[in-house]
């Protein structure tokens, strides 16, 4: 009777599914909506195809296809969390201010732990590369739109519910708690294994939010390598493709072949979870999510840091006045680091007692991938050499990068050494190595890149002094508070934990007052940032950085000249406002931006 | 080998994917001469897998990306990167010639002194 009860049910719901499914192939006419490479559109010609007209208001965003309101979307969506992230480890470096216990609990650190990690490399790492990627690279290659703009839609549309899932522990639900699993999930505790409380819904919806995110990168990961193969303009050949489309081709087809594994391995894991198998609770299970993990974990490195090489690849030379040296050995050497990513993994997991011959294998390559990335350090100092340098905003910024991911670079090549690693790993040190990656390096990327287009994607100019200041409180702060890590970690100061012994108190509250000088600074960037888009000066120069004098100008710079001339040509030009004695006033805004040199 | 594809300015270039390579190489040989934890199949047959397979995937890789590269700069014009499009530049190598002209002309002693007596 149970199992017809069932039956009945699975059909009923069968049977509504393909009402749903009929009534959506009614309601409209879809195949008229769906453009192809070439213009054309199935089952009718080119001219039925309808796009010279955008909705307007909270419409346009909501069904926009546009490769540049999407990456303006991702670029929202990635500042929106680098902010939520941020406020979470703002909270985490004031408990540790003091050793004990003080401000918040042991689990609820663990559970800003956990949430800050995945935040910042998943929700901010991932769509803010995203955002410059779908504005520039069609502009920088010459193509109308992406291959397949609703499915760049689509894949940007499912990072708001991922973020939701992720962040489920922290509503108020009743029963739902935040997971504590740090961003790795390592089991037997993301099983829920023990008598801990990882068996909650909270940890479920994290890893449904996790992989709803690894679906929406490889969605766009797709689209990527799709346009860059077959929508380039015919004067772009290979042979002179931008360096920021030769880092996203490369991150594109790391995250093709990296997510989906991360995407089966969390299943397994839900499996596990909630449906009673056991691929990690029975021998070598703890040790075979490692290695799957991993053999995600270590290329998505790779996936959040080659885009903002690419960055800075290209804005670095505009700033010294000359090009960028050695640029074929910066294209082969992204490719290297592409390929050897997957082949360095286990290097996390040197203490966990592995073959010793299959560790001294994974240390042979990763001091191999170590070369192709210390070539781009040497390129951009050899082109920075003797240059005609302009220190910019984004040009401070791409400094930045260099100085800081030569530090998070040499301390990484010390931890690819088996002995060394024995002795640093899980310590401050490891903590201290990536940030000053992921926050020295790859955020500063991601600000070089949103000073130096702000004119396109605004048609103002920001606030020249309150970038300076960013650039500098986030310099001060990212060395004080990441210093103090790797010393921590030569003290032996474990990672991860809420409270510590009153020995390391000076270190770790050297690391607060850095990490409260790097939230002053992002204050002053969303001042800057929200003010100068409102009210900035407005840019009436399509070449606002004077590439041109020294013949720099990329392809996006011609974009945004011409769609500066149209503007004028449709709209007409802008009356000039009268004060009341009569005499035209500038902008008022004008006066409060300089130049930025 | 091509060697009209891979001429001796590309190999050049590919240099910076040998070194790598090299090293991947030398881990190689010395496993192979100096292996302190000794030899087992199934173990030392996934350490030496795990040396070859990116060698050999990265040599392949770097092939590919070169034949691509190369082949496109002798069938169409090379451009500077990203300025394929740009109205007013030209050829990669008559830009690069104007520049080293211009080079030339800044270290005349001429434009050395101007430089000085702004300085």
């Amino acid at each position: 009777m149970e199992v017809n009860g069932q039956l009945a049910l699975t059909v009923l719901m069968g049977v509504f599914l393909i009402a749903v499914a009929a009534w959506l192939a009614r309601v409209e006419d879809w195949r008229s909506y769906t453009p192809l490479a070439g213009g054309g559109t199935v089952g009718g010609t080119a001219e039925q195809y309808v796009s010279e007209e955008k909705p307007s208001g909270v419409i346009r965003w909501l069904t926009t296809v546009d490769h540049k309101d999407i990456g303006i979307l991702y670029g929202a969506y990635a500042l929106v969390a680098f902010a939520v992230g941020g406020l979470m480890v703002v909270v985490m470096r004031i408990e540790l201010a003091d050793p004990a216990s003080t401000v918040i609990s042991n689990t609820f650190y663990n559970s800003l732990l956990t949430s800050h990690g995945i935040t910042m490399l998943f929700l901010f790492g991932t769509p803010i590369i995203a955002a410059f990627s779908n504005y520039f690279i069609p502009l920088l290659i010459g193509a109308d739109d992406m291959a397949f703009p609703r499915i760049n839609a689509i894949a940007f549309w499912l990072l708001p519910p991922a973020a939701l899932l992720i962040w489920a522990g922290f509503f108020p639900i009743p029963d739902v708690i935040p997971a504590q699993t740090a961003w790795t999930m390592y089991t037997p505790l993301s099983a829920g294994a023990g008598s801990g409380n990882q068996m909650n819904a909270g940890v479920d919806l994290m890893l449904l939010g996790l992989h709803l995110s690894g679906v929406s990168a490889t969605m766009g990961s797709i689209n990527f390598i799709a346009t860059i193969f077959t929508e380039r303009d015919e004067k772009v050949s290979w042979a002179n493709l931008d360096i920021f489309s030769w880092t996203v081709l490369t991150q594109s087809g790391l995250i093709l072949f990296a997510f989906p594994l991360l995407g089966s391995a969390i299943l397994m894991l839900l499996l596990d979870r909630n449906f009673g198998t056991m691929f990690f609770s029975v021998d070598g299970g703890a040790i075979l999510w490692q290695h799957l993990f991993w053999f995600f974990g270590h290329p998505e490195v790779y996936i959040l840091v080659l885009p903002p090489m690419g960055i800075v690849s290209l804005v670095l030379p505009r700033f010294a006045g000359r090009r960028l040296f050695g640029f074929k050995f910066v294209v082969y050497s992204t490719l290297a680091i592409g390929v050897l990513s997957f082949g360095v993994w286990a290097h996390h997991m040197f203490a966990t007692g592995i073959d010793p011959r299959l560790r001294a294998s994974f240390m042979a390559v990763s001091l191999a991938i170590a070369i192709p990335s210390a070539v781009k350090t040497f390129n951009w100092i050899t082109t920075m050499w003797n240059g005609k340098i302009r220190l910019t905003t984004p040009m401070l910024f791409c400094i930045g990068f260099v100085s800081n991911f030569i530090l998070g670079g040499v301390t990484g090549v010390f931890l690819a050494s088996i002995p060394v690693d024995l002795i640093l790993h899980d310590t401050y040190y490891v903590v201290g190595h990536f940030h000053y990656i992921v926050m020295g390096a790859i955020a500063f990327a991601g600000f070089a890149g949103i000073y130096y287009w702000f004119p396109i994607y605004t048609g103002r100019m920001y606030q020249v002094t309150l970038g300076k200041w960013h650039f500098w409180l986030s310099m001060i702060g990212t060395n004080v508070t990441f210093f103090a890590m790797i010393l921590l970690g030569y003290g032996g100061m474990p990672r991860r934990y809420a409270t510590y012994l009153p020995q390391f108190a000076t270190l770790h509250q050297i690391a607060t007052v850095g990490a409260l000088i790097l939230l002053a600074g992002q204050i002053i960037f969303v001042w800057n940032f929200v003010q100068s888009w409102l009210e900035g000066r407005k840019v009436e120069d399509g070449d606002p950085w004077g590439l041109a004098e020294e013949n720099l100008v990329t392809a996006e710079w011609t974009w945004f000249e011409r769609k500066l001339q149209t503007a004028v040509t449709d709209g007409g030009e802008e009356e000039e406002l009268a004060t009341d004695g009569g005499n035209p006033v500038a902008d008022a805004d004008a006066e409060s931006a300089a130049d930025d040199e | 080998m091509a060697t009209k594809t891979f001429d001796k300015e590309t190999l050049l270039d590919l240099t910076v994917n040998m070194v790598p390579l090299v090293i991947i190489l030398f881990f190689v040989v010395a496993f192979a001469i100096a292996n302190p934890f000794g030899f087992e199949s199934l173990t030392s047959g996934i350490q030496y897998g795990l040396l070859i397979a990116p060698f050999v995937l990265l040599a392949v890789l770097t092939y590919l990306s070169g034949k691509a590269i190369a082949g496109a700069e002798q069938s169409g014009t090379v451009y500077p990167p990203g300025q394929a499009t740009v109205p007013g530049v030209g050829p990669l190598h008559e830009e690069e010639a104007t520049e080293a002209s211009e080079l030339e002309e800044s270290d005349s002693p001429g434009a050395v002194e101007a430089a000085e007596e702004t300085a």
